[in-house]
């Protein structure tokens, strides 16, 4: 059985339930797979309409009907549950993960269309602890390196949604989030109402969402009893996201890069004396 | 004759080659994996907020498993129209059946916050969706027409989506409208995106 003393073995625990999740709802909805179904690879396939592509991936083609997935969405939740009982570090853990690795970058040739920023946070550190955990190759040194990429890229997510609110007017005067929440796809009729009656309560909400994404790098540099705030809003955030507009995903994904930040910030100067 | 060496030159050469000797197949790879992170990371920063021809290079011609992420989450603006897709057939060549709204946007349960299987047929309509709307002023300029737009992979989804349900005939002609709304907020009227033609399904 695995220990969490590990900061990549965190990281990988908490990514793996939320993989588990979305595993599970898509061998749930796998008939969207199937000739009739949404991503029918009759229709998907036209995506490679170069001919060296075609015969580049033509072995991984014949995977993708709906019971050739269904058959990778099962080998992928045993090997989600197998890595509950190798660690990262072992050979067995490393040729799990690798496997499941592998699983994520054959899905995704399909699910171009439905993927979201989850699913690209999930592939990004899987292949990330692949890289820095080859077993003979490996040493402390790049499992840190990992640990630090898998932090920055968390953190410039954060920055980059931040920014990107800021320069929009939408955001700026207070209405977007009144208006995400009062669609049907996104959103929740109780939420919109409750904005719609408290329109200052939109308006904090909207700058509290700016100001907190864009300055979230701050938690990396910070002392810990600060940058732990960052941390907090960003647990509420994902939850309430989760909530509110069905993003059960990146919760787990985030939250997954989250003890990789803790140990960014440990690492800083201040934290060795 | 023999030819002078510098100290320098010297220092470099004995430098280079403890270099040489610490480069052990563990440093290499140690190296490569850093230099490959550093690149992925660069990458996804180039691919941020405006589209350049670096980030379209990396995105359309280097990208094929979707590893650059689009940090712009909900931003700058905002998806607050909910898209509604409905189809109808050609009956005679006066006659058509009444419009069919197809499924895409349903409550969610309580349970939604940990386990929603729905969100996925969601977000592949919406995606398709928002990449033929997004299309269409760009065909509109090229073409004049949308003609082409017909040869579009989304707009190719999109149709065999609607022709998977129930025909009126068997040798069925069957069209398909898009149209977007205000969701819960009542305050603007649907309104249309695209009126295909008819297809025969």
């Amino acid at each position: 059985m695995i220990l969490l003393n590990d900061i990549s073995q965190t990281v990988l625990i908490i990514l793996s339930i939320g993989l588990l999740i979305s595993t599970l709802e898509y061998l749930k909805k796998v008939q969207i797979f199937s000739p009739n179904g949404l991503l029918s690879w009759n229709v998907m396939q036209l995506k490679w309409s170069k001919q060296n592509e075609k015969s580049f991936f033509k072995p991984i083609f014949k995977l993708f009907s709906a019971p050739g997935l269904a058959a990778l969405f099962i080998i992928r939740c045993l090997l989600i549950i197998g890595l509950l009982f190798f660690p990262l570090q072992s050979t067995t853990g490393w040729v799990l993960i690798s496997l499941l690795g592998v699983s994520l970058l054959t899905a995704s040739l399909v699910t171009y269309y439905g993927s979201d920023g989850s699913d690209q946070m999930s592939m990004l550190i899987i292949i990330t602890l692949i890289l820095c955990n080859l077993p003979a190759f490996t040493t402390g040194k790049l499992r840190d390196i990992g640990i630090w990429f898998i932090g920055l890229q968390a953190c410039l997510s954060y920055t980059v949604a931040g920014i990107a609110k800021l320069v929009s007017a939408e955001w700026r005067s207070g209405t977007a989030i009144k208006d995400v929440f009062s669609t049907k796809t996104y959103g929740s009729k109780k939420a919109s109402l409750l904005l719609q009656k408290y329109p200052s309560a939109n308006r904090f909400l909207c700058w509290n969402v700016i100001v907190m994404e864009t300055i979230f790098p701050l938690c990396l540099i910070l002392p810990w009893q600060y940058a732990i705030v960052f941390l907090i809003w960003g647990f509420i955030f994902h939850f309430f996201t989760a909530l509110i507009m069905g993003l059960n995903s990146f919760f787990w994904a985030f939250m997954a890069t989250y003890p990789a930040i803790y140990f960014i910030n440990h690492q800083m100067p201040w934290h060795l004396f | 004759m023999k030819r002078r060496v510098s100290i320098p030159t010297l220092l470099f050469f004995n430098q280079f080659e403890i270099m040489m000797l610490k480069l052990n197949p563990i440093v290499i790879y140690e190296l490569v994996v850093t230099i490959f992170l550093a690149f992925w990371f660069l990458a996804t920063i180039l691919c941020q907020f405006k589209e350049t021809k670096i980030s379209s290079f990396i995105r359309y011609k280097i990208d094929y498993f979707n590893l650059i992420p689009l940090w712009t989450f909900f931003a700058p603006h905002p998806g607050k129209r909910d898209y509604h897709l409905l189809y109808r057939d050609k009956i005679t060549d006066i006659d058509y059946s009444d419009w069919q709204e197809m499924e895409i946007t349903e409550e969610r349960t309580i349970w939604s916050w940990l386990w929603n299987p729905e969100k996925r047929d969601k977000k592949i309509l919406s995606d398709v969706v928002q990449s033929l709307v997004s299309s269409i002023p760009s065909y509109r300029e090229k073409a004049g027409s949308l003609n082409l737009l017909m040869f579009s992979m989304p707009y190719i989804i999109v149709l065999h989506a609607v022709s998977q349900y129930k025909k009126q005939s068997q040798n069925c002609y069957r069209q398909f409208m898009l149209a977007e709304s205000s969701g819960y907020q009542k305050e603007t009227a649907p309104s249309l995106i695209l009126l295909s033609v008819f297809h025969q399904i």
